[in-house]
């Protein structure tokens, strides 16, 4: 394996974006060598993923005030700083954090995050909806940069 | 006259669920204690109502990200009973693999994550990582091995699907077996490295006068099958559960208490299934737990993580055990029909016993359910362990105290969010003053 497209996400609303972006990009034909999962809060798995491969996109649902449905990368460093502070389930910032912590190598990593707005039910709201194929984008320039040129 | 001072401390950390803890003190008198639980009840019971029986397994297993095979196994046992399911030998001892995967996972994050930080004094486990790395390396090591029992069996680590009423939707073949037994071969050693370590920490002790709460079978360590027993005296079959415990509503928490008929609180979880079944123990895990004598088995509430290390190593020895003896069933699932009825299942969950009592129409859809979690079980033996902990705490700062509070709830590595449903801690301080 080359890559890996990590979906992340919950059944909540439009926590779930990472996994429709995940499951679109299943659809789609990609690079060689290129894997895509969809993780439902997979805590501390997550370690198991990027130990896999040299390169990962991680695709996730971000609340930071911008607005609904925008489409940010994130530096993984300022992931990496976050707190351990709940429980059984990591977040992915902790995740990121605690094998910084173990001194694990890292594969080169590039974070596509979508803003989302709605937290409970079974649907995406539409802004979120229409953010699932530019984040599909965003996600496939990012495995492109990540990517040796052939 | 009496000042009134309520201290906020925002969110108890390192505690599964949506929570608080709510302490009033006048003077060094605790005159009120609740822990309360405001996560919305998530009405299981309610919607699993018309349903197929057929698909409690899966169902179940939503209940808890943590513990899904404890729900899973609680609720097939029940309804086999009803339906009248033997079970392969094979399919038994898949089942006793499966819930060891759960414990050896579930007990890793426990003791490493969520219980190592408050005997170090350290924020978290990202602290205990970077000071500790080899020691996190070796349990997380440890814990992948868990989940590959839970993937070999239930088809993926999380919420798992392969349980099914009479067996497994699929069963491993001999060569995946194989596959794993290789890599069991080492895991005992690995457990008794972790359990070490853990018993090296400054474990503090909050010995009670506690009554402890297991199942117990005939002749294994208690997983799936046995009857309910106490250390005093307390011995039912998992059918009388309620002749025996009693639940009900308190007004702070969307879960309910569980107490004894007799009106006392009870502890569930690994200390009690270690005081209780201590002789059932694997050859190492025996060994283990006599080098931590008197420490376990005893009425030490703050215990339970040592009996938490000596579990994985049970689980670890156990699963090797299965691994090595598996022999694949004719089929992966025993056949049945529907029947009307009512059902009991009680199962060891890594938090304590899971109780769930079933009742099928003719048709095999579930007429009623109930759903009695290891942690609603504790939450009365947790308020009186901090009702008894508290006039001690208060002459220590504020943050002191809150650790030492938090500390002894996380003695039962509570799972809130599966008796219902993130904790605060709020300290109300009242003190008489002269008019």
């Amino acid at each position: 394996m080359r890559a890996l497209v990590i979906g992340i996400g919950s059944p909540f609303g439009d926590d779930a974006v990472g996994l429709h972006v995940a499951e679109r990009l299943s659809g789609q034909s990609l690079p060689d060598g290129v894997a895509v999962v969809a993780r439902d809060r997979p805590g501390l798995s997550l370690l198991d993923d990027l130990e896999s491969t040299p390169a990962a996109v991680i695709v996730d649902a971000l609340r930071s005030g911008a607005q609904a449905g925008s489409v940010l990368r994130i530096p993984p460093a300022a992931l990496a700083r976050d707190r351990l502070t709940s429980s059984h389930t990591l977040r992915v910032a902790e995740t990121l954090s605690l094998a910084v912590a173990l001194g694990r190598r890292l594969p080169a990593l590039r974070v596509v995050a979508i803003e989302i707005v709605l937290t409970q039910g079974e649907t995406l709201s539409p802004e979120v909806a229409a953010a699932i194929e530019p984040a599909c984008e965003a996600a496939l320039a990012a495995l492109g940069e990540l990517l040796p040129r052939a | 006259m009496t000042e009134r001072r309520t201290i906020e401390v925002g969110a108890l950390a390192r505690v599964e669920g949506e929570g608080a803890l709510h302490l009033t003190v006048e003077g060094d008198r605790v005159v009120d204690l609740r822990l309360e639980i405001y996560e919305p009840p998530r009405f299981f019971e309610g919607f699993l109502r018309g349903r197929s029986a057929r698909e409690l397994p899966d169902l179940m297993a939503r209940i808890c990200g943590i513990c899904p095979v404890a729900y899973q196994m609680s609720a097939v046992h029940a309804v086999e009973s009803i339906y009248g399911v033997t079970l392969d030998p094979s399919i038994r001892a898949l089942r006793r693999l499966f819930y060891c995967g759960e414990w050896i996972e579930s007990h890793l994050l426990h003791m490493f994550f969520l219980a190592a930080p408050d005997y170090l004094g350290l924020d978290d486990g990202i602290a205990i990582a970077r000071r500790h790395p080899v020691q996190v390396e070796r349990a997380l090591r440890l814990r992948k091995l868990g989940n590959r029992i839970l993937s070999l069996l239930g088809g993926r680590p999380v919420n798992p699907v392969g349980a099914c009423i009479g067996g497994f939707s699929r069963v491993p073949a001999r060569t995946e077996m194989a596959a794993l037994e290789a890599d069991l071969v080492h895991a005992a050693g690995e457990a008794e490295a972790c359990l070490r370590w853990i018993a090296s920490l400054p474990v503090p002790s909050r010995p009670r006068e506690v009554e402890l709460v297991s199942v117990r079978h005939p002749s294994e360590y208690p997983m799936n099958e046995g009857r309910l027993v106490s250390t005093r005296g307390l011995d039912v079959a998992v059918a009388d559960f309620d002749t025996a415990f009693v639940e009900s509503q308190v007004p702070h928490s969307t879960a309910l208490h569980c107490r004894r008929r007799t009106g006392g609180p009870y502890l569930v979880g690994p200390l009690a299934r270690i005081a209780l079944n201590a002789e059932r123990l694997s050859p190492g895990a025996a060994a283990a737990l006599e080098a931590l004598r008197p420490r376990v088995p005893s009425f030490d509430p703050a215990a339970s993580v040592l009996a938490r290390g000596i579990e994985v190593l049970y689980a670890c020895e156990e699963a090797l055990r299965i691994a090595r003896a598996y022999e694949p069933p004719a089929a992966p699932a025993a056949a049945w029909t529907p029947r009307a009825g009512v059902g009991h299942g009680a199962t060891e969950a890594p938090r304590g016993v899971l109780y769930v009592r079933v009742e099928t129409d003719a048709a095999g859809d579930v007429a009623a359910i109930r759903i009695v979690p290891p942690t609603s079980q504790n939450q009365a033996q947790i308020e009186d362990d901090l009702r008894q902990l508290a006039p001690g705490v208060l002459a220590l700062s504020h943050d002191d105290a809150r650790r030492t509070c938090e500390s002894a709830i996380r003695d039962y590595d509570p799972c809130i969010s599966c008796s219902t449903h993130f904790l605060t801690l709020e300290i109300e301080r009242r003190t008489p003053v002269e008019d």
